[in-house]
């Protein structure tokens, strides 16, 4: 996981290298201790595919295919009960335990940001791949999408980027399975920050998307 | 006609003596010559003296005290405080010169105020103290109510018989407050004078209010509310309270602006995918797209001419500012020191743009001289954002923070000092320049 | 020349004056010829009255009668007369003759000696002629050469005359010259003192000028310096407003006058630069009465934010 982010792939501004190399750092101790907890550490290795702005929803289509079939092929929950029987008790063990494991992660519901990016960092494509499996399996289920900001920079822009923010989950979530009939997105821009303050860590909390099921 | 013959005859006599002068100068060896091309680095001393009344004044209205704190405001006065004066004269004849030299001040402001039933007069005059000039006298009234208009329109005067500029205290600010009512956020938009007195509450919610923007008149306000639990575009009419849904497409409803005509609106919507900035005519409410990018577009504001927009856009990777002519043609990137450049307001004349502008890790206010691309840093404070222009182009406003509070703090134009309005409780941001009021 | 010309013609004249004597001969053939005689002459009457004349006519015609009778007779006479005459006459003639012929002889004779005589006489005249002219010519010679020999000397004379008197001219002018130029050098040389002079004296004043300039220097330094504080250009201030002040200065440095020479064509600006140029009490100036009589006691100053101050 350290060295996952330190040698983070998905940085494709240059200019932008240092700044998030120090918004890495500075989040990932929360984030860490959040993804140790719910063993969120296998999730680790997915796969580095960068979203360029522009390619952002095809390279979202392709790279959730991708993920969607490696990861977790065309499996559902649903299907379990209707295998053969001659299938082990090890694999109803295993099925259960996905299922325990996937709720485990569909606890997670904020996602967060780099400083002036929407690109969704590796180690959250996992949760969102749950809730985009969960919405799948749900249809009748809808999701908000709030997006923030941290409160650098200026208000409208920070609309925008909580806007892209959001955005950018929904176009990941649809990929994944979900229906846009099921999403809506708002964006806060800067304006109900999850923490108060003024610093690093403060502002690294604060660069997120919210799932808000209805 | 004799006294038109005696000018004539002054006249010749100075146009010989001119004529005289000048050729002795050309005899002379080339006359000493001493360029000054700097001023002072700092505000002009001028002496506001209390002014004299006679009848029961208004309590907490003193009108020279309203003055100097205008004065002060502008960035470009340094009033003396009263109690080093030497005299407190309340008409030109006792004013003495010399003691206001001595006190280094340039400017005196001598008055009096009298309150004939429920009207307040003040005579007032200024006076140059080097030239030993009076510049302005006037005498000027309003009602018991109307002390601080009769003060700030003093203010304008004194501040364009020295500047030559019209002064812009008597104009309005709107701006937004937030507070924690029990736990709770409570925004609220208001309108205030310049000096952030004589606020009064327009609207009040616990969701967002956003981006108050001045019509052209300064009769309504535009602005975004998220009392719907959406971001919306409404258009509120100051005097009636009236208020208009303008916008609530899906997505982004953000960032209204005005067009100097007053007939359409620029708006920021996500509604076609990501923000992009979009004309809305008023009459119609029909949308032009104005900006057409994968990238943000936001924050549009138009060209003093209502031709072309300003916008933010971070098209080449971080907020940057551009320009654009019209819908088809294509945008010119106008910033380009540091990475983050957002938000631009243009003043009145198109010979700058000022914007929020990142730097050492912090966000000032900039502003760019448009004809040499020269840029120059306003602002000394940390998280600075939201600024506009007073419509005289010489004051501007922008929201910062201080002791983890947002604040107001007015600067001239040019960056000079900065004067702190007086913080409400919570944070005051948002704030917006109203036009010229009539 | 001329008494080359007195020469020559004297020589010719004295040459050619024999040749043009006529010959003697022709005057003795003229002393010969006879001389001729008169004859007398009667004048007849004439009849005063008619009678007489009547009587005087018969008279006249007896008279003539008798008249013509006597013509008659002294016709015979005169024959006769005549006759003997001409026998006489011509023994006359003959005796004439042979005297004649003697006489001729003897004038012959006479004549050759008296042309021998007159020949020797004109040969001793044209010997003493010839001598004369000799020696008129050899006088004359002599006279020329004295002449010519005293006109040389005179010549020589007046040659020397002239020679001393361009002498003494040149020794005028040399004098003169040498006066000039003795003056001159004197000239050249209180010049080329004065020059040196002057080339000190300048060198001075531009040491003094340079001294003046870099004191000056110092002082519109400290002038601009202490304006620039005192000048608070308004906000309506541009790039492009100038404002030319002229001030007048006492040696003390305070302000005697100002005039505003060339306004911005805003009044705030104006009187910015009009507040600041009075603002101050004092003008650093310097002690030094030329420099600042030189520099500061009337000067120019210039308002112009090149740069805008923040």
């Amino acid at each position: 996981m350290v060295a996952d982010i330190a040698l983070s792939p998905f940085i494709t501004n240059p200019e932008n290298l240092e700044e998030e190399m120090m918004m890495k750092t500075m989040s990932r101790k929360g984030l860490f201790a959040l993804a140790m907890s719910l063993g969120l550490i296998a999730g680790c290795s997915s796969t580095g595919e960068t979203m360029e702005e522009g390619q952002a929803g095809a390279a979202g289509a392709e790279s959730g295919e991708q993920s969607g079939s490696t990861v977790y092929g065309g499996g559902a929950e649903d299907g379990i009960s209707s295998s053969a029987m001659s299938e082990s008790g090890r694999q109803q063990a295993e099925a259960a335990a996905r299922q325990a494991e996937q709720q485990a992660m569909r606890e997670i519901t904020t996602f967060y940001f780099d400083f002036d990016t929407s690109e969704i960092k590796p180690e959250a494509r996992e949760v969102l791949i749950a809730h985009a499996m969960f919405l799948k399996a749900n249809p009748g289920r809808n999701v908000r999408l709030e997006g923030h900001a941290d409160e650098r920079g200026t208000k409208e822009y920070n609309l925008a980027l909580g806007d892209r923010r959001a955005s950018a989950v929904e176009r990941f979530l649809i990929v994944n399975g979900a229906s846009r009939g099921q999403i809506e997105t708002i964006s806060y821009g800067e304006e109900k920050p999850a923490v108060m303050g003024s610093n690093e860590s403060a502002w690294a909390q604060n660069r997120r998307v919210e799932l808000v099921f209805e | 006609m004799g006294q038109h013959r005696q000018i004539s005859i002054i006249r010749f006599a100075q146009a010989i003596l001119l004529l005289a002068v000048m050729l002795a100068t050309q005899v002379a060896r080339a006359e000493l010559l001493i360029r000054i091309t700097e001023g002072a680095d700092s505000a002009v001393p001028v002496a506001v003296v209390p002014f004299a009344t006679s009848g029961t004044m208004p309590p907490g209205n003193n009108i020279s005290r309203i003055v100097r704190d205008d004065l002060t405001m502008s960035g470009e006065f340094r009033p003396l405080q009263p109690d080093k004066m030497l005299s407190l004269p309340a008409t030109g004849a006792d004013v003495h010169f010399r003691d206001w030299r001595m006190l280094g001040q340039r400017f005196v402001l001598v008055g009096q105020a009298e309150r004939q039933g429920d009207r307040i007069t003040a005579q007032y005059e200024l006076f140059d103290v080097n030239q030993e000039r009076r510049i302005l006298g006037e005498t000027a009234s309003a009602s018991v109510n109307s002390v601080r208009s009769l003060a700030h329109h003093i203010s304008d005067k004194v501040y364009e018989a020295i500047t030559g500029v019209p002064g812009a205290f008597s104009t309005r600010l709107a701006y937004v407050t937030l507070q924690q009512v029990g736990g709770e956020p409570q925004y609220r938009l208001q309108v205030s004078d310049v000096d952030g007195k004589r606020a009064r509450i327009r609207l009040e919610s616990r969701e967002p209010i956003l981006s108050p923007s001045w019509s052209p008149d300064g009769k309504k306000l535009a602005y975004v509310s998220f009392e719907t639990g959406k971001p919306a575009i409404f258009i509120h009419e100051l005097a009636s309270g009236e208020r208009t849904l303008l916008a609530e497409f899906r997505g982004l409803n953000s960032a209204p602006a005005w067009s100097p005509d007053g007939r359409s609106m620029l708006l920021t919507l996500s509604r076609d995918g990501n923000a992009e900035v979009y004309r809305m005519d008023l009459a119609t409410r029909e949308l032009t797209r104005l900006t057409n990018h994968w990238a943000i577009d936001t924050e549009g504001t138009w060209d003093p001419d209502g031709e072309g927009i300003y916008f933010t856009s971070d098209r080449s990777g971080g907020p940057q500012i551009y320009h654009k002519q019209g819908p088809r043609s294509e945008a010119e990137r106008i910033t380009f020191d540091g990475r983050y450049n957002a938000r631009p307001r243009a003043d009145s004349e198109g010979k700058y743009i000022y914007y929020v502008h990142q730097r050492d890790g912090g966000f000032h206010i900039a502003r760019q001289n448009l004809d040499t691309g020269e840029q120059s840093t306003l602002t000394r404070t940390g998280a600075d954002e939201s600024p506009s222009l007073s419509p005289n182009g010489r004051m501007l406003i922008y929201a910062t923070r201080e002791n983890g509070r947002s604040v107001l703090t007015v600067i001239s134009a040019d960056g000079g000092a900065a004067y702190s309005l007086p913080a409400a409780e919570g944070d005051v941001r948002d704030p917006a320049w109203s036009p010229i009021l009539r | 020349m001329l008494h080359g010309v007195i020469v020559l013609a004297v020589m010719v004249g004295w040459t050619f004056s024999p040749i043009q004597e006529p010959e003697p001969r022709s005057i003795s053939a003229r002393l010969i010829s006879p001389q001729p005689v008169p004859t007398p002459e009667v004048e007849p009457e004439k009849d005063r009255q008619e009678e007489e004349r009547q009587r005087q006519a018969d008279e006249q015609r007896r008279q003539e009668e008798q008249r013509r009778l006597e013509q008659k007779k002294a016709k015979e006479e005169e024959v006769r007369r005549r006759e003997e005459e001409r026998k006489r006459q011509e023994a006359e003639a003959a005796r004439k003759r042979e005297e004649q012929r003697v006489r001729e002889q003897e004038a012959a004779r006479k004549k050759a000696e008296a042309e021998a005589k007159e020949r020797a006489r004109q040969q001793a005249d044209e010997e003493r002629r010839r001598q004369e002219a000799a020696r008129k010519a050899e006088e004359e010679k002599r006279r020329q050469e004295e002449a010519e020999r005293r006109r040389r000397e005179a010549e020589a004379q007046a040659r020397r005359e002239r020679e001393e008197a361009e002498r003494k001219r040149r020794e005028r002018e040399q004098r003169l010259r040498e006066q000039q130029l003795e003056a001159l050098a004197e000239q050249a040389r209180e010049a080329e003192q004065a020059e040196a002079r002057r080339q000190q004296e300048a060198a001075a004043a531009r040491a003094r000028e340079a001294r003046m300039a870099s004191e000056s220097e110092k002082f519109q330094a400290l002038i601009r310096e202490r304006l620039s504080q005192a000048w608070y250009p308004p906000s309506s201030a541009t790039e492009n407003m100038t404002a030319r002040l002229r001030i007048t200065l006492l040696p003390t440095g305070e302000l005697s006058s100002v005039e505003l020479l060339e306004g911005s064509g805003n009044a705030a600006f104006d009187n910015s630069a009009l507040s600041a140029v009075r603002s101050l009490r004092r003008y650093p100036v310097p002690d030094d009465r030329d420099t600042f009589e030189t520099y500061f006691r009337r000067f120019t100053i210039e308002f112009n934010p090149r740069t805008l101050p923040r």
